[in-house]
């Protein structure tokens, strides 16, 4: 059991070292070539698994940056190129994904939607020296490693838990019931919010993901008999529980957390078990002032509604663009110092500029509501 | 506490109707079907193509055109498993149980994605919903629809019961379980009888996909893949093979998670759920109402 960890370890370390030495040691030709060719950006996301849905709305949204980028003739001359690839949102398939993306000489990294599955693909870029922008990924681990090539540009979950328990307080919630499904990501949001709620956070139920009937999570929640009830996890779920919750007769408020805000929440919950649930999340199309040319040329490229986390990432490749631009190449120690230097770059978050920890100065978490059947701003928290 | 019990017993009675289809194939030609789960599935998104089809369904239509779409469902879901047999485990009848096994591993992956490609992706939303307001019966909520349905998976099952147990085609079906080469040398078509075996317990699982579609509103192209464990489970607790154990089986289990999830919390239902498998597999492996079985996968 041991040994073959190791070898694996060694095997990506060996193609890291690898990789990172074509791009700095063989200079001539390979560097020449390096320098003119197009700048290729690599976007690990779930294609297949359970989050298979989610990543369609990424890489339709990644796509539409590279083509109106290269449409205004690309940066420095060159043209963008955008390659995907599956990472199931699970760790064996992301690493082997990564590893994948790094030999075919990817010079940015702009995935990375499940904490879970990003998690392990850090280093694999790091040896490379492969800066990373993650759209939408946002668990508290991705940055506490503090790497120096891993920037989020989502909220994290600190930042999502401070809006949540900022909410909930001003809702009066007195017996709040916080809902995970175990995920590194739910979980975290959950007992951040529970320990910032203090002795209001009544209980913490965990669900497992992937069932249809979560009445006994239920029964167990509303025994505690809360006023507010916080889901931090995915949407799928999300639903189901938004309307078990109603059906079993609970009047108080609910709340999900931005993996949950889909609007397959509302029509899996059902249009009147869903009105009025609140929802913590990033800036999104739907809520964004002035995005709607952006909704508009997105529908007629791709025939279908923006998704969650379409913005960030296109955000993330517009953002890869500026920093190659500005470290007039595609050398990853530049680019990486590139990013970190950037200054109000515009984004739908508002302007960028990351904190030391590499993640957004402000988390630009508000507050959405759900009114006939579509989440809709309820309050900016600003 | 009664509410917990209600709880257990309603999706005890999906799990049954699942299971049942498991333990009557492994009781007849001792294979696990792997890719049953997902004739579950299969058959909610068929239940959903029919109900788009005919466009709204009136609300107050509800449940009756439910009832003819779940028929329908039914037969459609019972002859894709009767393909499925044809196409991935007839060929393979001769061949080492191993071979049958990892073919139906194969089959499942095969209907799972073949139903996102065709499908995608995304969840779908039933647009028939089993909603309903709830009544209060010794202080457990519940609702007319819930009722109306787990007296569907029961009538469906006493059905069952009586279909093997009086009929001339159960009894080639209990003696094609004991000894299928004697069976046919007396005159049985054992392949005629297999695939309507086949047909039978993926109706049943068609069924409770409709069900399962209409009540809770979301359906997943892999939906099917843990209540096809869930009801591997189910069989093996009540005594796979054993179609009365089984449906023991079912409700056992749905109790289990039920109280479980009380006893221990949330996270811990999986765990408890599959560790009961295991304590059943090396403690009593034929279950709670089974019988001796000299050979096992």
């Amino acid at each position: 059991m041991r040994a073959i960890p190791l070898k694996s370890i060694a095997a990506v370390a060996a193609l890291g070292l690898l990789a990172s030495g074509c791009g700095q040691g063989l200079l001539g030709q390979e560097s020449g070539g390096e320098q003119h060719g197009p700048i290729v950006l690599g976007m690990l996301i779930p294609q297949s698994g359970s989050e298979a849905s989610i990543g369609p709305y990424m890489s339709n949204a990644a796509r539409l940056a590279v083509d109106e980028i290269n449409a205004k003739g690309g940066v420095l001359g060159r043209k963008l190129e955008l390659k995907t690839a599956d990472d199931a949102c699970d760790a064996q398939s992301a690493t082997a994904a990564a590893n994948k993306l790094v030999t075919e000489g990817v010079h940015v990294s702009v995935g990375g939607y499940c904490s879970g599955a990003t998690l392990p693909t850090l280093p694999i870029f790091g040896k490379a020296t492969i800066p990373m922008i993650i759209p939408a990924a946002n668990s508290q681990e991705l940055v506490d490693q503090k790497l120096e090539h891993v920037f989020m540009i989502n909220g994290t979950g600190a930042q999502q838990a401070e809006a949540a328990q900022k909410w909930i307080a001003g809702q009066g919630g007195q017996r709040v019931a916080l809902m995970h499904d175990n995920t590194s990501y739910s979980k975290d949001i959950a007992l951040r919010t529970q320990s910032s709620l203090g002795a209001a956070a009544v209980t913490v139920e965990a669900v497992t993901p992937k069932e249809s009937d979560y009445s006994a999570n239920i029964t167990n929640v509303l025994a505690k008999k809360p006023d507010f009830v916080y889901w931090t996890g995915y949407f799928q779920e999300g639903g189901l529980i938004v309307r078990q919750l109603r059906q079993a007769g609970y009047k108080g408020s609910i709340m999900v957390g931005d993996g949950s805000v889909s609007p397959k929440l509302a029509e899996i919950a059902g249009g009147e078990a869903a009105e009025g649930v609140y929802a913590t999340m990033t800036q999104t199309p739907d809520t964004l002032e002035g995005a709607k040319g952006w909704i508009e040329a997105y529908k007629k490229k791709f025939n279908a509604e923006p998704g969650p986390y379409s913005n960030q990432a296109y955000d993330a490749v517009r953002l890869a663009a500026e920093a190659v631009g500005r470290a007039g190449g595609t050398d990853g120690a530049k680019v990486i110092a590139a990013l970190e230097a950037i200054d109000g770059f515009p984004m739908f978050s508002g302007p960028l500029k990351f904190t030391p920890e590499h993640t957004l100065a402000g988390g630009g978490f508000q507050i959405l509501v759900v009114k006939d059947g579509a989440f809709a701003l309820q309050d900016s928290l600003s | 506490m009664t509410q917990l019990v209600w709880n257990g017993l309603f999706v005890g009675s999906f799990y049954t109707l699942v299971a049942l289809g498991y333990s009557m194939v492994y009781g007849i030609i001792k294979l696990l079907n792997f890719a049953h789960g997902d004739l579950y599935m299969l058959s909610a998104f068929t239940g959903f193509a029919i109900l788009g089809a005919f466009g709204g369904v009136p609300a107050s239509m509800g449940l009756l055109a439910l009832l003819a779409v779940l028929l329908v469902t039914m037969v459609a879901s019972g002859l894709a498993g009767v393909a499925l047999e044809r196409i991935a485990y007839r060929p393979l009848r001769r061949a080492p149980r191993l071979s049958l096994l990892i073919t139906a591993v194969g089959a499942s992956f095969a209907v799972e994605y073949g139903m996102r490609a065709v499908a995608g992706a995304d969840p779908q939303v039933y647009p028939v919903r089993l909603g309903g307001t709830a009544i209060e019966v010794f202080g457990a909520r519940l609702t007319l629809q819930q009722l109306v349905l787990v007296g569907a998976a029961v009538a469906l099952m006493a059905g069952l019961n009586l279909l093997v147990t009086r009929t001339r085609e159960g009894r080639a079906m209990r003696a094609i379980a004991l000894d299928p080469r004697t069976s046919s040398l007396m005159g049985i078509d054992v392949d005629a009888v297999i695939s309507r075996t086949f047909f039978l317990g993926s109706a049943l699982a068609g069924a409770a996909g409709v069900m399962a579609g209409a009540y809770y509103g979301k359906i997943d192209f892999l939906m099917g893949f843990l209540i096809g464990l869930k009801a591997f489970t189910a069989a093996v607790i009540g005594g796979i093979g054993n179609i009365p154990g089984t449906m023991l089986g079912g409700l056992l289990l749905g109790l289990l998670e039920s109280f479980g999830t009380f006893w221990l919390g949330g996270e811990w239902r999986d765990v408890f759920t599959f560790g009961v498998l295991i304590l059943f597999l090396t403690v009593r492996p034929t279950g709670l109402l089974g019988e001796r079985v000299t050979e096992r996968v």
